[in-house]
């Protein structure tokens, strides 16, 4: 079942977010639809509202994350999320700044994971922005059109190239809790 | 100022708040006017150590009177006892400095050995005090309508498991558990009606929460949590501990009694107290079989010892933050919880660590009971606070053992709830009929690493070739940060047929046992207290569905509104006998007929949600509006 996290949240099906509406949005329906509002209510009709609090949960967590968002956004707009890239010059450079980054990791040079992180962000940032308009794009052309294809595919990639940002992030993340000595 | 209470005995149960703290626990509500209060005792104390003496002849003593007893019964007196909750038998903390004796060293549950030969385990040792905390409030109120209980954010599952249990054998109905970091957000937001990002750290006696949460009109929401279970001022006893066993010539840790392990904890803690206010500190300890000895303690060496403490809160703090994706400069305000925050080194620490002072106006020590007792005057629908909401998150993520011993994740940590995933597995044999899942906690990348949830056995597979029959599990977790499990095989829709093994904490057999102990052979006590139940249930249910008809009367379909009336009437007529089961039928006819009414209620509070945007955004909303029509159907079947 494929469910349009848009939609949900009542979005614009865009790739760019503003965020704080985003999450004053959120709030507002779960005024409406958290369990705690239903407390006295009887079981069938909290079920109904809980169902709807759990989907409104699901769709914030998607439109909020960079990735997810865009993947959803992909699907809507009939593409398909493939975890698979053949971007023979994505694999190069990640295949760099990840053999940079387990040295950083094994020397604990903080100050050197910290700048391997800002790199890959400023990337993940230049893919972002292009994404924004490759959807705006998609948005524009009818479906099924000749340039839709060629739309998609170039989404997809992007994509794929933000999956392995995302990824390197949490790598990072993994050096720092490393560093905090628990899990 | 002596305050007399007149108790009308017709009053209906008032809800309660109660913070089953480490050390000490509370009990707080909601008057029907003022703000709300600490219930105290006759001395006007608020705090009711969680202590739990266990007698000879049977007899357990909770509070005050059992803490005296510590002393001279050091193993039959179970203190701290929440630190052991949802732990298993060989857990590390029964290996930590304390007098007990431990009935086995194996199994899902920690036991102690009391006195008579009774062998409790931790969930029976919170349930008393539950029962004592009920036993006051009922006393002092008249009558207690359903309970919220704080347990601390980075509490997992078999931890809140355990507590929801307690409750249960003490004979509360558990409106929800609460986080204690976002209990003492509400009593501080509701307090200075402001808006803005906070950080609260809650350092107790046993564990250490941080919670970095959004305060905007009323809205709590929970951004992000992170803690360590099994860190608080008892660590801090523990440390200056071992410190004055070396002055006192007893270094080595076998040669203790029990006795003496609990004096110099005693002496720990009082000593560490005294350096709150004072640089230095001479005090004498009387140590059984050792004589009465003079230690002298500055601040400065309290310091050295409790430093690596306080110093793995900074990097749990940090953690929260990066979750939370903020820097500490966007911070409007840190919030200091729980009775280690008084100790000088944790206050400079954290001012520190977040650049700031941080707020302590509201008692450190009443703070969280003051907040679910908030919370439950909310959920009793009551309240005047109707535009309070908190939003909490999940806080360890949670997955399962996949192929190779890896931690496969479902739900990560900081995943708003209530939520929901589904993940489709499929045989690997040729007809395959049954199936074993391992549920995990935690953040680490192998299953061995993790904590070890459960073990489900699917049963009643249909057989097929291998690969072909699908399962489909979904993980739901509630408001309170329960996790239920189901499964459904997809091909044939088949539900299938669930076997739980916890791995820590108590089947559901073993707890219906302890309530028929409980309760001995007193039925009697048994179907009053489910009568009780109902008539709450029934009332609060007729409450709400009165309120609804006189709101939204423009929703109902003809006829509509006096089918439900007349349901109403049937379910207060009900509440009027004494037959649980007969409430209890009549609730569910009243919930059927005003289903629909429901959902129409529930709908158009949505459209009203997503009414607040740009007019070039309408037309869109209509056709949404339009799609929710079909749901409705089909949710009516």
């Amino acid at each position: 079942m494929v469910t349009d996290p848009f939609a949900t949240l009542g979005f614009a099906h865009q790739y760019e977010i503003d965020k704080s509406a985003l999450d004053r949005r959120y709030r507002e329906l779960q005024q409406a639809l958290h369990p705690d509002r239903h407390a006295s209510a009887p079981a069938s009709a909290r079920a109904l509202t809980l169902n709807k609090a759990v989907a409104v949960n699901e769709a914030y967590r998607i439109l909020r994350d960079d990735l997810k968002r865009g993947e959803a956004l992909l699907q809507v707009l009939g593409g398909q999320v493939t975890e698979h890239t053949a971007d023979p010059e994505l694999l190069m450079e990640m295949m760099e700044l990840r053999e940079a980054l387990t040295e950083a990791r094994a020397e604990a040079a903080a100050d050197e994971v910290a700048r391997l992180a800002g790199v890959v962000a400023k990337h993940a940032e230049a893919a972002r922005s292009e994404l924004t308009t490759v959807f705006a794009q998609l948005q524009a052309v009818g479906e099924g059109e000749k340039k839709a294809d060629a739309l998609l595919a170039h989404a997809q990639q992007l994509l794929g190239r933000l999956r392995y940002y995302h990824r390197f992030h949490e790598e990072v993340a993994r050096f720092e809790d490393e560093a905090l000595g628990q899990v | 100022m002596a305050l007399m209470q007149i108790h009308d005995p017709a009053a209906a149960p008032r809800p309660i708040g109660i913070d089953l703290g480490t050390t000490h626990s509370l009990v707080a509500y909601q008057p029907l006017i003022g703000g709300p209060t600490c219930l105290t005792d006759c001395d006007g104390d608020a705090l009711v150590p969680s202590v739990v003496h266990y007698a000879e002849q049977g007899k357990t003593v909770v509070g005050k009177d059992a803490q005296r007893l510590a002393q001279d019964f050091p193993q039959d007196t179970i203190v701290s006892v929440k630190r052991f909750m949802g732990r298993g038998a060989d857990d590390p903390e029964t290996r930590r400095l304390g007098p007990y004796r431990f009935a086995s060293e194996t199994g899902p549950v920690v036991q102690f050995q009391v006195a008579g030969g009774r062998v409790v385990n931790p969930v029976e040792v919170s349930a008393e005090i539950l029962r004592a905390l009920r036993e006051n409030a009922e006393a002092e109120l008249g009558g207690v309508g359903g309970a919220v209980i704080t347990v601390p954010a980075y509490f997992d599952d078999a931890q809140r498991q355990a507590t929801k249990d307690a409750a249960r054998l003490a004979g509360l109905s558990v409106l929800r558990l609460l986080n204690e970091p976002t209990a003492a957000a509400l009593a501080y937001g509701l307090d200075s009606r402001e808006n803005g990002v906070f950080a609260v750290y809650d350092l107790g006696g046993g564990t250490f929460d941080v919670t970095i949460l959004v305060l905007d009109n009323g809205v709590f929401q929970v951004r992000s949590t992170g803690g360590d279970s099994q860190l608080g001022g008892d660590d801090m006893d523990r440390a200056l501990a071992e410190r004055l066993f070396q002055d006192l010539g007893l270094a080595d840790g076998q040669a203790r009694t029990p006795s003496q392990v609990r004096a110099v904890l005693t002496a720990a803690r009082r000593i560490k107290h005294a350096l709150t206010d004072v640089a230095e500190v001479e005090a004498e300890i009387e140590v059984p079989d050792a004589g009465t000895k003079v230690v002298r303690i500055t601040r400065a060496e309290l310091d050295a010892l409790i430093k690596p403490l306080v110093e793995r809160t900074a990097l749990v703090c940090r953690r929260a933050l990066r979750d939370a994706q903020l820097g500490v400069a966007e911070l409007n305000g840190v919030i200091l919880v729980g009775g280690a925050t008084r100790v000088p080194l944790v206050r400079s620490y954290v001012a520190a660590l977040f650049g700031r002072e941080p707020l302590t106006s509201v008692d450190p020590d009443q703070v969280v009971a003051i907040g679910a007792a908030i919370h439950a005057d909310i959920l009793a629908g009551e309240s005047e606070r109707q535009d309070v909401l908190l939003l909490d998150v999940l806080p360890l993520s949670l997955g399962v053992e996949a192929m190779g011993g890896v931690a496969e994740k479902i739900l990560p940590r900081n995943t708003p709830i209530p939520a929901s995933a589904a993940q489709v597995f499929t045989t690997y044999a040729d007809n395959q009929t049954g199936f074993e899942l391992h549920v995990l906690q935690g953040e680490r990348e192998l299953a061995n690493d993790c904590r070890s949830l459960a073990r489900f056995t699917l049963k009643g597979i249909p057989p097929l070739p291998a690969g072909l029959a699908r399962l489909e599990v979904r993980f739901d977790v509630d408001a309170d940060g329960l996790l239920h499990v189901s499964a459904q095989e997809t091909s044939t829709g088949i539900h299938q047929q669930i076997e739980v093994k916890p791995s820590y904490g108590l089947h559901d057999q073993d707890i219906e046992r302890m309530l028929r102990d409980a309760y001995d052979h007193a039925e009697q006590d048994v179907a009053e207290r489910a009568l009780h139940e109902e008539r709450v249930e029934a009332e609060r249910i007729c409450v709400a569905t009165e309120k609804a008809l006189r709101v939204d009367a423009a929703l109902l379909e003809q006829g509509e509104g006096e089918a439900i009336s007349a349901a109403l009437q049937a379910v207060r007529e009900a509440a009027r006998g004494t037959v649980s089961h007969a409430i209890h039928s009549r609730i569910e006819e009243l919930d059927r007929i005003s289903k629909p009414f429901a959902g129409r209620r529930m709908d158009r509070s949505i459209a009203q949600a997503l009414s607040g945007r740009a007019v070039t955004e309408l037309e869109r909303e209509t056709v949404h509006a339009r799609g929710i029509e079909p749901h409705l159907k089909t949710t009516e079947e």
